[in-house]
């Protein structure tokens, strides 16, 4: 049975809400991405999800794979979820390796011949016309042959995409290029995404920064991501302030944002901290709430460290702590992005947003949200706001 | 190595076993010899990473996850690395790696490439992992190739066969430390490491 017809629109969706929405709708069609590195990362599981939003918005995609057996390869890919088969077209580069047979239309019978390799990508290309093509990984090739016809190969490829409108990742780590070789490839691509992952306290921490190429193009910051199985990479916050004078509001934010909330405090005022996982458009954070009385300032200065990000909620009738509330800032530092919530803006006497920013002196386009946490209202423009702050998009 | 990894697990200290040339069936067979059941550890202070099973095209391990992290290819260098951080953070650090051989990345990656993954794996492993123990085949690589993995480590420890097939252990050099080179005899006896 022929499979259905697939699904064709201006944009190529990476999976990810918050970054969907500053790339306009996805990467561009056409567009040329490249994924790299200069140390091991987890930018396989970017590649993997932006294969896997393909094949479910019933695109169809070719996966290009050096490392994996196909059948190994689908099972990886699984961990994103169910997506329509027909929809990926596996090149099975390992079978010739090893030595067993194939089941899949495109193998690569020669491994040891660079332009087999390359005419086999491009007939599948051809064959298929896919909507995105991911290349994993192109340090096999450079690993294997020669630069100069490594890089050619590389310019085939894409003009092979660029003609049947497909969008093309290229995975790369780079073990043996030098710079000048480097600036090549980058202005080979449309778009640099860059991959790191450190280790800290036991924990892989991974964050990925887009840049397009060429003048007044989307930069974004080093944005931290995760992945979860069955759900796939989302931008992820380890950790996000909730911060503010006393009796502003703060543990009813957190537990208004979050899905699974918990507080330490007594009489109905935190003396520890709150925390709340939060899962909004593609992005999960970890808030975290300090106590907003002066006693407690040891506790806010252990959770300031090291953060993502700040909502700074005040109660927006009370101007007489928004004094308190510029310290609090101030101890955390000028380099971190930050939300002021005007909070009980519902109630009488409350001060508009403006009013609250001149009366707190901010920067200018500080941003200022008018919310009532006890009603959920503007809780989540704020945190999205926050989010697009910190990637670098807004 | 296995020795090595009892005297570890003995100590109360994590492992994680990265295995290129073995399947890590094999290498619970070989600890069992030698009186040391590795299982009981598996998932709480030992991790496998296992690069063998995808590459030498068996099937896998049933439930490759918590004991095991597999490694698709031996050119999948990035991939080795990530999984020894992965295994690292299953089982909290500070852990002692043990790489069962950088030998056999020769046969599929660049020299070049290999140093450079070398040098990043080992940096990473010194300053957030612990100890790094890498096992290398003698007589297989060329003399700049071992004078470069060399200059890359802390410690070379040297290990051989007499003429009369009897197991010689000695110190090349171990950084901050004045060693003793000459070459001594050793047996491997079940449940211990002895010297003569």
């Amino acid at each position: 049975m022929q499979a259905p017809e697939q699904a064709r629109t201006g944009r190529v969706s990476t999976g990810i809400k918050v970054l969907d929405d500053r790339l306009g709708g996805g990467f561009p069609r056409s567009a040329t991405l490249l994924l790299f590195s200069d140390k091991p990362t987890e930018k396989r599981l970017f590649a993997e999800g932006f294969a896997v939003q393909g094949a479910r918005t019933n695109e169809t995609t070719v996966y290009v794979d050096f490392y994996r057996l196909p059948a190994l390869a689908r099972n990886d890919l699984l961990r994103f979820g169910s997506f329509p088969k027909e929809r990926l077209v596996l090149v099975d580069a390992i079978s010739s390796q090893l030595m067993v047979e194939s089941p899949e239309t495109y193998r690569i019978a020669d491994i040891s011949s660079l332009s087999s390799i390359i005419d086999c990508i491009v007939a599948a290309i051809e064959g298929e016309r896919p909507a995105r093509l991911v290349v994993d990984s192109m340090e096999f090739l450079a690993d294997h042959f020669p630069k100069d016809d490594v890089l050619r190969e590389w310019k085939r490829v894409i003009e092979a995409a660029k003609a049947v409108g497909c969008v093309t990742c290229f995975l790369f780590i780079n073990w043996t290029y030098h710079e000048h070789d480097l600036q090549v490839i980058r202005t080979m691509s449309d778009f640099l995404v860059e991959f790191q992952s450190s280790m800290r306290g036991g924990i892989i921490r991974s964050s990925m920064r887009i840049t397009e190429m060429g003048a007044g193009g989307l930069k974004t910051n080093w944005i931290p991501y995760t992945f979860k199985d069955l759900v796939g990479v989302t931008v992820y916050f380890p950790r996000i302030l909730v911060t503010g004078p006393f009796n502003a509001g703060k543990s009813t934010v957190v537990r208004s944002l979050s899905e699974r909330a918990i507080s330490i405090d007594r009489m109905g005022t935190t003396v520890a901290f709150d925390y709340g996982n939060v899962n909004l458009s593609g992005i999960e954070a970890e808030i975290f709430g300090t106590p907003g009385q002066e006693r407690f300032e040891f506790i806010f200065k252990i959770f300031a460290r090291e953060v993502s990000g700040v909502l700074l909620v005040v109660d927006a009738t009370r101007p007489e702590d928004f004094e308190r509330a510029k310290h609090m800032l101030e101890l955390i530092g000028a380099r971190i992005p930050f939300v002021v919530l005007a909070n009980k803006s519902d109630l009488p006497g409350a001060l508009t947003v403006d009013r609250i920013a001149r009366k707190m002196d901010l920067p200018d386009g500080s941003p200022v949200v008018a919310t009532v946490a006890t009603e959920n209202r503007g809780l989540r423009e704020a945190l999205l706001i926050l989010a697009e702050m910190i990637i670098g998009v807004r | 190595m296995v020795s090595q990894i009892r005297e570890s697990l003995r100590a109360g200290e994590r492992v994680v076993f990265v295995t290129l040339d073995l399947h890590p069936t094999e290498i619970r067979a070989r600890a069992k010899a030698l009186k040391l059941d590795l299982e009981p550890n598996e998932g709480k202070s030992l991790v496998f990473v296992d690069c063998y099973s995808a590459t030498s095209s068996e099937r896998p391990e049933a439930t490759p996850g918590k004991k095991t992290l597999l490694v698709s290819s031996f050119s999948n260098l990035e991939g080795i690395g990530m999984a020894m951080s992965k295994a690292a953070q299953e089982l909290g650090t500070p852990v002692r790696i043990y790489f069962y051989t950088i030998s056999t990345l020769f046969l599929h990656n660049s020299t070049q490439a290999i140093a450079k993954f070398f040098q990043i794996v080992t940096s990473r492993a010194k300053m957030n992992m612990g100890f790094i123990l890498y096992a290398v085949q003698d007589g297989v690589h060329e003399p700049m190739t071992m004078n470069l993995l060399r200059s890359l480590v802390d410690g070379v420890v040297e290990m051989r066969f007499t003429d009369t097939m009897e197991r010689e252990v000695r110190v090349h050099h171990m950084r901050g430390f004045q060693v003793d080179s000459a070459w001594h005899p050793f047996v491997q006896m079940p449940g211990a490491l002895g010297g003569m």
